[in-house]
C-alpha cells in the first residue's frame, strides 16, 4: 500500500540526507538513529490517502513542490509580541523557522529547570535516555523524517520537584519570503513530582512565505509529575503544520492537553498520542478546532491504556465554518493488562459552512473487561430555537451566535486551568467568528 | 466471580456442542476444485443461462483476478486457496422440483431435522414460504401457486433467470456491482443460486418469505445471490437462516444480497446466521464474508435491516443501505455474539444521497472467550442530503478477560443541515446483577441468558415473531455457563 | 426454622461476624438492630449467600439442611429471601419476565410444572395490590429507572410472588418516605402468618412501630449483644447506640 513519490521535496530530502548523516560532530549512537530513521522514511515516503491514519488528507499539494531547506538568514530580527497573552505570567521562548533563539528570549530563574538548544543537549544523560524512546514506537513517517533530519528544537528538563513559577511560554514564528521547509525537535522531561504549565503559540510573520513545518516534541512525565500544556495554533494560511506530540507516563502523574486550533494556518495536521504507561495515571485531551475559509484541521488522538487504574477524559470540540474541513480521529486502547480503566471520549462538532465538511471517527480497542468506556459524537448546527429564544430576548443574531459558540465550547474551556489562558482562548474563538 | 465453579462453567460453555453439526448423505454432483474460466462456463452452462449472464459472469471473475485481497482487518487474516475449493454442488436428483414427492426423502429430512418445514400441508396455512438452498442449489420453494395469486414472485435465481429474465437483467449488480469488493466479484463470478422475489406495486406481501442455507458438501463454497425488488408500495418482510455441518476445514460462504425499494415500498429483511462457527480451539468453521446492500431508490421508501449472529469463524458483514430516495429511511439493527476463537467484525453504511433522509443504527456485541468483536461501520452525509439525520448506539459487553470489543465508526458530513449522534459503551455483565437473579432462584447460566435477552432487547424486537423466540434461545444457549 | 450457631464471616481479610447465635421459629418475626458496621448487612448476605463474603466458622440450618452448603439460587429455591438494600437495576429484562422465570424455577425445584400463564397473571394482579405496586412498574425493565421507594416497593412485591419461607428484609426501610414505608410495612404485616418467619434489619426503631416483631436483638461488634422485645428497641432509640457501645465496651473490659 506505500507509494514512492517521487515527490520534489522528496528528492530533494532523498539528496540531502547523506551530509546530515555523516558521522562526525554527533554521538556514534545517535547517528545510527537518524541513519536508521532516514531509511525508515524513504521506505515509507510520503503517506497517500489510501493508508488509513491519512485517508481525508491529501499532501500531495504541499509535498508535490519544493523548499529551502534551511533558514536563509539565522538570526533574523522578528516580532512576536503579538502572540502574547494578556495577564499571562510567564517565559517566552522564542523558536524561530524552527531554530530556537536564546537572544530573543527570557531565561528562567526557577531553579531545577533547564533549557537548552537541541544541539547541545546530545551529551545530556536524560537525552540518551528518552530521545526517540516514544515518538519513533509509531509508523509516523513524519516522525522518522524528524529523526532522521531535524537540526533545531528545545530541551527541557525539570528536576525532582522543581517547579516553574510562571508559565512556560513556546512561540514557534515563521518569518521570511522564501518558501521554508523546517522541522523541531522537542524533549520536555518532567522529573519526579515536578509541575509546569507549557503554552505553545503558532504564528505566522506578516509577508512570510509559504512554508511547511514538521514539529515533533516528545515529553515524559516520572511520577506524580504534572504538566498543563496548551497548544493554540494561530499561523495564517501560508503556513502548514505537521505535529507529532508523544506523551509518555509514569505512575501518579497528570497531563492535560489542551489543544486549540483557530482561522489562519491553511493545513493543520496533529497527532498526540498519550501513553499511560504506569498505573494510577491521568492523562486527558481537550480540544477546540475553531476553522474558516478552506483550512484542513486533522486532530489524531490517541490515548493507549497499558496499566489498571487509570483514568482518561477526551473532549474535543469543532466548529466549522466556509469551506473548511475538520477531522477527528480518536483511538482509546485498553490493554489486556487495564483493569479498571475509566476511559471516556466525546467529540461534538457545529457544521456552519456551507461547504464545510465533518470527518469523525471515534474508536474504542477494549482488550480488557472491568473497564467503563464510553464514547460519543454528534454533527449539528446552530440550534434555531435557543437562537430564536436569545434574540427574543433583544440580543442581535450575531450575538446570539456568538453565545451559542461559547455555550458549545463552554464543556472544553471551563476545563482550562489557567485563566489567563482560557480568557485569551475564548477571546480567539469569538473573533474567529 | 472468578472462582472455580465458574471456570468450570465456562469450560462447558466452550465445548458447547454445535447442534447442527451433522452431514447428509445424499448424492452429489461435485464440479471438481479450482477456479477458471471454465468452470464458470460450466456453472453458466449447468444452469442453462443467457449469453448476456455468462458474459457478466466472465467480466466478474476478470475483476476478481485484477482485485487485491482486503488486508483493513485489526486481526487475524485467512489464508484462503481459491483453487482449492469447489464451486458447484448440487444434489443429483433433478434440482427444481415443485412437487414435494420428488424430492429426495434425505433432503426432506435435513430440513426437517433442522425445523424447516418444507411440506406446506404440514404448516399452519400461510405463516411463512420458504426457499430451502441446499449447498450450490434452490431445492424447493414453497407456497409459490398461493403468492402467485397477489402477483408476488418467490422462486429460486435459477429459475428467475429463465422465467423472468428482464427482471433480473434489469436489476442483477444495480446495487453491489461485480467491481464492488473482491468477494462480491468472486460471487458474481460463481454464484450458483439463491433467492429471487419481487414484489409488484401496491401489493403488501401476504407472507413472511423466508430462505434457509445449509452447506452440507466437503470442501465446498457456498455463493448464493439473492435479489428483492420492492415496487412502489410494496411491503415485503424476508428472513434467512443458515447452519452448516461441523468440519475441521474452514468453509467460504460469499454471498451477495441486493435489495431494492422502489417509491413508498418498505423492505425489511431479517437473518439468524448460525453457521459452524468452529469447535473451541479455533478449528474449522465458515468464513462468512457476504455483501449485503440495499438502495432505497425511490422517494419514502424503508430499508430495515436486522440480524443476529452467532455463527461462523470469521464473519465481515456490513448489510448497507443506499439513501437515493428522498425521505427515504435505512435502519440497521445488529446482535452480534462470539465465544472462542470467533471473530465478527460487523456493521453498516448509511450513505445519505437524498434529502430528509434519516437512518438508525443499534448494534450490540457480545465478545466471550478468546473472541473478537468489531463494529465498524460508516454513515455519510451527502452535499445533497438536506436535512439528513442519523443517530447511532453501539454497545458492548465483555465476557471474560481474554476477549475484544472494538468500535471503529466513520463518520463524514459534508451538508450543514446534517444532524448526527453517535454514542457507544462498554460494560460486562455485573456480580450483582447474577447474585440477584441467582438471589430469586435463577441459576448463573439462565441469570446470563436473562441479561443478555435484555441487553439485546432492542434489537430482538425488531425481529418477527417467530423468529425472535429461536434467536433469543440461540443466544441463551450460545451463552450458556458463561458467568463474567 | 433457622438456628445460627457461632457464625463468623469475613469481608476482604476483615473479620464482621464474630460468633453470632440466633434462633428463628416459624411464625416470628426477629428485628435485628444495631449501630453502623456492626455487621448487620453483612448477616443477610451471608444467610444469602453472596461470595465476596467468606464463612470462616460457626454453622447455619435452614428448616434442618445445612444453609451454608447451599448455592445463592437452591438457598432461594429452599425458602429464603432476601430484600436487598440496593436493589440492581437489569436493563431490557422486564419485572414479568424476570418473575415468572424465578416462579417457575423454584416451581421445578419442588418438583412442580410451570404455571400457567393466566394463573401467573392473576397472581400478580393480585399480588401487587397487596403492596399497592404499580401495574405499569410490572411491564418495565427489572428496576431500571425506578425511584428508591418504587425499587423497595419491588422487593416486598417480589416476597409476595415467591412466598418464601424467611424472608430477609435488609434496610429495606431506608430512604423511604412516611407513605412509603406504611405501603411496605402493610404487606408484610399481610404477609405473616404461622408458617412464615422475618427477619428485619434496621437502624432505626421508626419500621418496628409499623411492623411489630416479636423479638428484638442489637448486633455490635459482630455479635448479639442483647436480646429483649420491642421495649428494646425503644429504651435504644431513647438512649442512643453510643449509650449501648459504652456499656457493652465497659462489660468486655470487666470481662478482661
Amino acid at each position: 500500500m506505500i507509494t514512492q513519490l517521487t515527490t520534489s521535496l522528496y528528492n530533494q530530502l532523498v539528496m540531502a540526507a547523506p551530509d546530515c548523516l555523516q558521522p562526525g560532530q554527533e554521538p556514534k549512537t545517535f547517528t545510527d538513529i537518524r541513519s536508521q530513521s532516514f531509511r525508515k522514511f524513504k521506505q515509507l515516503g510520503f503517506p497517500t490517502m489510501k493508508l488509513e491514519d491519512w485517508k481525508y488528507i491529501n499532501l500531495q499539494g504541499l509535498v508535490n513542490q519544493s523548499y529551502s531547506l534551511e533558514d536563509s538568514l539565522p538570526g533574523r530580527p522578528v516580532a512576536h509580541e503579538r502572540a502574547h497573552i494578556p495577564g499571562l505570567a510567564s517565559y517566552h521562548l522564542v523558536m524561530v523557522n524552527g531554530a530556537f533563539r536564546p537572544d530573543l528570549s527570557d531565561s528562567i530563574e526557577d531553579s531545577g529547570i533547564t533549557v537548552m538548544p537541541m544541539a547541545e543537549a546530545l551529551d545530556e544523560l536524560l537525552f540518551a535516555k528518552h530521545f526517540a524512546a516514544y515518538a519513533d514506537k509509531t509508523d509516523n513517517p513524519f516522525v522518522a523524517l524528524n529523526t532522521a533530519l531535524f537540526q533545531n528544537g528545545l530541551f527541557i528538563s525539570f528536576d525532582k520537584g522543581s517547579v516553574a513559577a510562571k508559565a512556560i511560554h513556546i512561540i514557534h514564528v515563521v518569518a521570511g519570503s522564501e518558501s521554508l521547509f523546517s522541522q523541531t525537535r522537542n524533549l520536555i522531561v518532567m522529573g519526579p513530582n515536578s509541575s509546569a504549565d507549557i503554552v505553545e503559540t503558532f504564528i505566522t510573520e506578516q509577508g512570510a512565505g509559504k512554508s511547511l513545518n514538521n514539529l515533533v516534541s516528545e515529553v515524559v512525565l516520572e511520577e506524580s509529575a504534572r504538566m498543563q500544556h496548551y497548544i493554540l495554533q494561530t499561523a495564517s494560511s501560508q503556513s502548514s503544520y505537521l505535529t507529532h506530540t508523544e506523551i509518555h507516563q509514569s505512575k501518579y502523574s497528570l497531563y492535560n492537553n489542551y489543544n486549540c486550533t483557530f482561522p489562519g494556518a491553511s493545513f493543520v495536521r496533529n497527532n498526540i498520542n498519550v501513553r499511560l504507561a504506569e498505573a494510577d495515571v491521568e492523562g486527558h485531551l481537550y480540544g477546540i478546532t475553531l476553522t474558516a475559509d478552506d483550512q484542513l484541521v486533522d486532530n489524531h488522538t490517541i490515548v493507549d491504556h497499558l496499566k489498571p487504574h487509570c483514568e482518561s477524559y477526551e473532549w474535543y470540540k469543532n466548529i466549522v465554518q466556509d469551506a473548511s474541513t475538520a477531522v477527528f480521529n480518536g483511538k482509546i486502547f485498553v490493554r489486556e493488562d487495564a483493569q479498571k480503566t475509566n476511559a471516556f471520549q466525546q467529540n461534538n462538532n457545529m457544521l456552519i459552512g456551507d461547504k464545510s465538511t465533518v470527518y469523525s471517527k471515534p474508536q474504542l480497542e477494549i482488550f480488557a473487561d472491568d473497564v467503563k468506556c464510553s464514547h460519543g459524537c454528534t454533527i449539528g448546527q446552530f440550534n434555531e430555537q435557543s437562537l430564536f429564544y436569545l434574540r427574543a430576548r433583544g440580543i442581535g443574531e450575531e450575538q446570539a451566535r456568538i453565545l451559542l459558540v461559547h455555550a458549545f465550547a463552554f464543556d472544553v474551556t471551563s476545563r482550562f486551568s489557567n485563566e489567563a489562558v482560557k480568557n485569551y482562548v475564548e477571546r480567539l474563538v469569538e473573533e474567529g467568528l | 466471580m472468578n472462582n472455580t465453579n465458574d471456570e468450570i462453567l465456562l469450560q462447558e460453555l466452550a465445548e458447547q456442542e454445535y447442534k447442527y453439526g451433522f452431514t447428509t448423505d445424499i448424492e452429489m454432483d461435485i464440479a471438481k476444485k479450482g477456479l477458471s474460466e471454465d468452470m464458470v462456463r460450466f456453472i453458466s452452462a449447468k444452469k442453462n443461462e443467457p449469453e448476456w449472464l455468462l458474459e457478466w459472469r466472465l467480466k466478474a471473475l476478470r475483476y476478481f483476478h485484477q482485485m487485491e485481497l482486503p488486508t483493513w482487518q485489526n486481526f487475524r487474516h485467512p489464508n484462503i486457496d481459491f483453487q482449492d475449493i469447489s464451486y458447484y454442488a448440487a444434489p443429483r436428483k433433478k434440482p427444481q422440483v415443485n412437487n414435494l414427492d420428488e424430492v429426495d426423502p434425505e433432503l426432506l429430512s435435513t430440513f426437517a431435522k433442522l425445523g424447516i418445514p418444507l411440506d406446506e400441508q404440514k404448516i399452519l396455512a400461510g405463516v411463512v414460504a420458504v426457499d430451502a438452498v441446499f449447498d450450490s442449489v434452490s431445492v424447493k420453494t414453497t407456497f409459490r401457486e398461493k403468492l402467485k395469486e397477489v402477483g408476488v414472485i418467490f422462486c429460486s435465481f435459477g429459475e428467475a433467470v429463465q422465467e423472468h429474465p428482464d427482471l433480473v437483467k434489469k436489476y442483477l449488480g444495480s446495487v453491489v456491482p461485480q467491481t464492488d469488493n473482491v468477494y462480491a466479484a468472486l460471487n458474481a463470478a460463481v454464484f450458483s443460486d439463491g433467492s429471487f422475489v419481487y414484489i409488484p406495486k401496491g401489493v403488501n406481501c401476504p407472507m413472511e418469505l423466508s430462505t434457509y442455507f445449509r452447506i452440507n458438501a466437503e470442501n465446498t463454497g457456498q455463493f448464493e445471490r439473492t435479489l428483492i425488488i420492492a415496487d412502489d408500495g410494496a411491503y415485503v418482510s424476508y428472513l434467512e437462516g443458515c447452519t452448516a455441518p461441523m468440519r475441521d476445514e474452514n468453509q467460504l460462504h460469499a454471498a451477495v444480497v441486493e435489495l431494492v425499494a422502489l417509491e413508498n415500498a418498505e423492505i425489511k429483511y431479517s437473518t439468524v446466521q448460525n453457521w459452524y462457527p468452529g469447535d473451541k480451539n479455533g478449528v474449522g468453521g465458515i468464513f462468512n464474508f457476504v455483501t449485503k446492500r440495499g438502495i432505497c431508490k425511490g422517494n419514502n421508501s424503508k430499508i430495515s435491516w436486522t440480524q443476529v449472529e452467532t455463527g461462523s469463524a470469521i464473519t465481515w458483514k456490513y448489510p448497507s443501505v443506499i439513501l437515493k430516495g428522498d425521505h427515504s429511511v435505512g435502519e440497521f439493527y445488529s446482535v452480534a455474539l462470539t465465544r472462542n476463537y470467533q471473530m465478527a467484525d460487523t456493521g453498516t453504511k448509511m450513505i445519505h444521497l437524498g434529502k430528509n433522509t434519516r437512518s438508525r443504527i443499534i448494534s450490540k456485541g457480545i465478545s466471550a472467550g478468546f473472541s473478537h468483536n468489531s463494529y465498524r461501520g460508516q454513515v455519510k452525509i451527502s452535499p445533497g442530503a438536506d436535512h439528513a439525520r442519523n443517530f447511532t448506539q453501539c454497545d458492548s459487553l465483555l465476557i471474560g478477560d481474554r476477549c475484544g470489543a472494538h468500535t471503529f465508526p466513520y463518520i463524514e458530513t459534508r451538508n450543514n443541515s446534517a444532524l448526527l449522534e453517535h454514542e457507544a459503551t462498554t460494560s460486562k455483565i455485573g456480580e450483582d446483577q447474577i447474585f440477584y437473579l441467582n438471589q430469586r432462584g435463577i441459576n448463573s447460566e439462565k441469570a446470563v441468558g436473562l441479561i443478555i435477552n435484555g441487553y439485546a432487547k432492542e434489537v430482538l424486537n425488531q425481529l418477527p415473531m417467530e423468529f425472535a423466540v429461536e434467536a433469543q434461545k440461540l443466544l441463551a444457549i450460545s451463552l450458556e455457563g458463561s458467568v463474567g | 426454622m433457622l438456628s445460627i450457631r457461632n457464625l463468623q464471616a469475613s469481608i476482604e481479610d476483615k473479620q464482621i461476624l464474630r460468633g453470632l447465635n440466633l434462633e428463628v421459629g416459624a411464625g416470628e418475626v426477629h428485628a435485628i438492630m444495631g449501630p453502623n458496621g456492626s455487621g448487620k448487612s453483612t448477616l443477610g448476605n451471608v444467610l444469602a449467600g453472596r461470595e465476596s463474603y467468606n464463612v470462616t466458622g460457626g454453622s447455619v440450618t435452614f428448616d434442618g439442611k445445612d444453609l451454608l452448603s447451599l448455592s445463592p439460587e437452591d438457598r432461594a429455591r429452599e425458602g429464603l429471601f432476601l430484600a436487598f438494600q440496593y436493589p440492581v437495576e437489569i436493563p431490557g429484562v422486564s419485572n414479568i419476565n424476570f418473575l415468572k422465570t424465578a416462579v417457575n424455577e423454584i416451581r421445578a425445584y419442588k418438583g412442580f410444572s410451570p404455571m400457567e400463564a393466566k394463573d401467573f397473571l392473576n397472581m400478580v394482579k393480585e399480588k401487587q395490590g397487596l403492596v399497592e405496586f404499580d401495574a405499569k412498574l410490572a411491564n418495565r425493565s427489572l428496576n431500571e429507572g425506578f425511584s428508591g421507594g418504587e425499587k423497595k416497593r419491588n422487593e416486598i412485591f417480589q416476597l409476595a410472588m415467591l412466598q418464601p419461607k424467611l424472608s430477609i428484609l435488609d434496610e429495606t426501610d431506608s430512604g423511604l418516605d412516611i407513605d412509603a414505608l406504611r405501603i411496605v410495612a402493610n404487606g408484610v404485616n399481610q404477609l405473616r402468618s404461622k408458617e412464615n418467619a422475618f427477619i428485619l434489619i434496621t437502624h432505626y426503631q421508626r419500621l418496628l412501630e409499623y411492623i411489630v416483631p416479636d423479638f428484638v436483638h442489637v448486633l455490635y461488634k459482630g455479635r448479639i449483644v442483647r436480646s429483649g422485645t420491642k421495649e428494646l428497641a425503644l429504651e435504644l432509640e431513647e438512649k442512643g447506640y453510643d449509650w449501648l457501645k459504652e456499656t457493652v465496651d465497659a462489660e468486655a473490659e470487666k470481662a478482661i
